[in-house]
């Protein structure tokens, strides 16, 4: 792929969490849907400002977890029935009580790595490269104490111009663009 | 401070002019709202109406019989919230959070329950007889004699002799005169405190926080562990001991965790109803629904871990004592119970509150929380019917229609209960002013 050229995006700062959710859930009203918010912390009102309510995460740990359970309950059937079977205390071979623990263990564990490698997936990481931190001010605080929402250039409402201005009616630190 | 961008900052402009990011106002009347009332009236209505219906089963054969041990289930039920609400109550005090402040008056609430739920113990203290076999006999010769009228088997027999300094007459009606002395002290001093608590000339300063604080903390950590001990007591005194012969040393937890999860249940119905009216209505925010939602789901979890940590090491060490106990709640239709219980006390609660959609909606939470008290209710029936001969391993309706009781005498219980419950939350505000949690449940989601 040749490398992508031009503006990427207008990064407005802001210092407190409540500034960026205000400009955030005026952009959304004034039609932006191409835009993401970058805070040091997760602020969950900033998501749902930006629309931004449900992932596939949750489905994935389900399934995760189903997995983990069948895996683990069908391998220990299929243990004790069939590839090792043993007498122990004159029990059925097929005794499913002492098959819960591992498989309750099993259904932790696999939604516990579906959750994190499938949030990872789906972040869309791990990724070299990204435009944001060609903004020096970007790199500085977006780790530590400043919150930043940037307007993209793909959005059909995104005007240079208009954008700038639109950003600029709230209290911004600054708005810079950001090229890719 | 990082370097390296332009400083254009407006100062102090970034909180003028947008009121729905500001704090909220608390309402001027904090007070339960009038509804409340009416809430305590239908109640009343239901636990007449099914009161009546009761009445029927005394006609019916083996309805006597049955009356008493549904009674049993209903009082066991209503010192789940009582109880349960104090050691919740306790909990909040030390852990902070403001959870414990949304849930405080609705806790205290249950906990000024407690004088009639001492009240509620008294029927089932006089018909002790009938209700356990130890009480029934009582002395070595009348032990005797029931092994041979065949009343009594040899084991049983044997047991009620071993464990006699616990189960006899006496020293149960001690126990239970100890519980409920203790139990009533406990809230008496914690209601207490906490309307002096807001009365304070020093409220809303670091100083009467802290001191409040501190108060509460030291009274609650012991109260913790005593009320743990007093539960115990009372889950072995009253339902274990319906079936002399048999003993788990988890028994009691298991008594604590079901009252966490019914109380829980119905915390988060109460605030969500009253969150209709106001003050309620501004102070239940979805951050704090949520938590309750997450809290009550670990509930649901840790329920079923003890429950079934139970059974498993109980199957696994397959001895003659135990088994039986199960073998009595599981064969001869009894499966039926047993897997309604399973199904209406941990899966469907769990497979609903996983979803953190339904836990931020208040009408499918609040629907929940009325299922996980439908399903404690299945639960008990499980534990306290097949304790008796009759029942043991045989469930049946044939002849046996004052089983029915069940239905209805538990419900008018209670109903009655929450009758004195609706009514003590109308006693006071309902919230605690003097906590430095009110200003922050009244701030807006997002500032952090």
């Amino acid at each position: 792929m040749p490398p992508r050229e031009g503006i990427y995006c207008l990064m407005a700062e802001f210092n407190t969490p409540t500034e960026l959710v205000q400009a955030t859930e005026a952009a959304y009203r004034a039609g932006y849907r191409r835009m993401e918010c970058y805070t040091p912390y997760p602020v969950e009102e900033a998501a749902e400002a930006l629309n931004f309510h449900s992932t596939r995460v949750p489905l994935l740990t389900l399934l995760g977890g189903l997995m983990g359970f069948t895996t683990s309950f069908l391998m220990e059937t299929w243990i004790n029935v069939w590839a090792y079977p043993l007498n122990i205390a004159g029990r059925p071979l097929w005794s499913w009580p002492a098959f819960i623990i591992p498989a309750y263990e099993w259904t932790i564990l696999f939604a516990g790595l579906s959750a994190a490698f499938g949030m990872i997936a789906l972040n869309g990481l791990p990724q070299t490269y990204h435009p944001v931190f060609n903004a020096p001010n970007f790199r500085n605080g977006a780790t530590t104490d400043k919150f930043f929402l940037c307007l993209e250039a793909v959005d059909p409402k995104f005007s240079l111009t208009e954008s700038r201005s639109f950003l600029e009616q709230f209290p911004a630190v600054s708005v810079v663009e950001v090229d890719h | 401070m990082s370097s390296g961008h332009s400083h254009h900052e407006e100062a102090g402009h970034h909180d003028a002019g947008h009121h729905h990011h500001g704090p909220k106002t608390l309402p001027l009347s904090l007070d339960a709202p009038e509804i409340v009332k009416a809430w305590g009236t239908r109640s009343l209505i239901v636990c007449a109406i099914f009161g009546l219906v009761s009445l029927a089963f005394v006609a019916v054969p083996g309805g006597q019989a049955h009356l008493l041990r549904a009674y049993l289930l209903g009082f066991m039920i209503s010192f789940s919230f009582a109880g349960g609400g104090l050691a919740l109550l306790m909990l909040q005090y030390v852990s902070g959070g403001k959870w414990g402040l949304l849930l405080r008056r609705p806790l205290e609430a249950m906990t000024r329950t407690l004088p009639i739920v001492t009240l509620l113990f008294l029927p089932i203290a006089i018909g002790m007889k009938s209700l356990y076999q130890w009480a029934r006999f009582d002395t070595q010769a009348l032990r005797d004699a029931a092994v041979k009228s065949g009343d009594m088997t040899r084991e049983q027999a044997m047991t009620a002799a071993l464990k006699h300094a616990m189960f006899s007459p006496t020293s149960w009606l001690i126990q239970a005169i100890i519980i409920f002395i203790i139990l009533n002290l406990l809230m008496f001093i914690l209601n207490r405190w906490s309307v002096e608590r807001d009365a304070d000339p020093l409220a809303g300063t670091q100083a009467s926080y802290d001191r409040w604080r501190i108060k509460f903390e030291n009274l609650s950590g012991p109260g913790i562990f005593v009320y743990v001990v007093l539960l115990t007591m009372a889950a072995l005194d009253w339902v274990m001991s319906l079936d002399v012969t048999w003993y788990s040393s988890i028994w009691g937890l298991k008594f604590l965790v079901g009252q966490g999860y019914i109380v829980l249940a119905l915390g988060i119905l109460s605030v969500i109803l009253l969150s209709k009216y106001e003050p309620m209505k501004t102070l239940l925010r979805t951050t704090e629904q949520h938590d309750l939602g997450k809290f009550a789901f670990a509930f649901v979890m840790l329920n079923i871990y003890l429950t079934f940590a139970e059974f498993l090491i109980i199957w696994s060490g397959n001895v003659p004592d135990e088994i039986p106990w199960y073998l009595a709640r599981i064969h001869g239709g009894w499966w039926t119970i047993c897997s309604l219980d399973f199904i209406c006390h941990w899966l469907i609660p769990f497979c609903m509150l996983l979803s953190r959609n339904l836990k931020r909606e208040k009408k499918r939470l609040a629907g929940i929380a009325i299922f996980m008290i439908f399903a404690r209710f299945v639960d008990m029936f499980w534990l306290i019917e097949p304790n008796f001969k009759d029942a043991a391993g045989n469930l049946h309706l044939a002849n046996n229609f004052g089983i029915l009781a069940y239905l209805t005498v538990p419900v008018s219980v209670v109903a009655l209960w929450s009758f004195f419950y609706c009514r003590a939350l109308l006693q006071r505000p309902l919230v605690n002013v003097n906590d430095p949690h009110l200003e922050e449940i009244l701030e807006p989601e997002h500032a952090h």
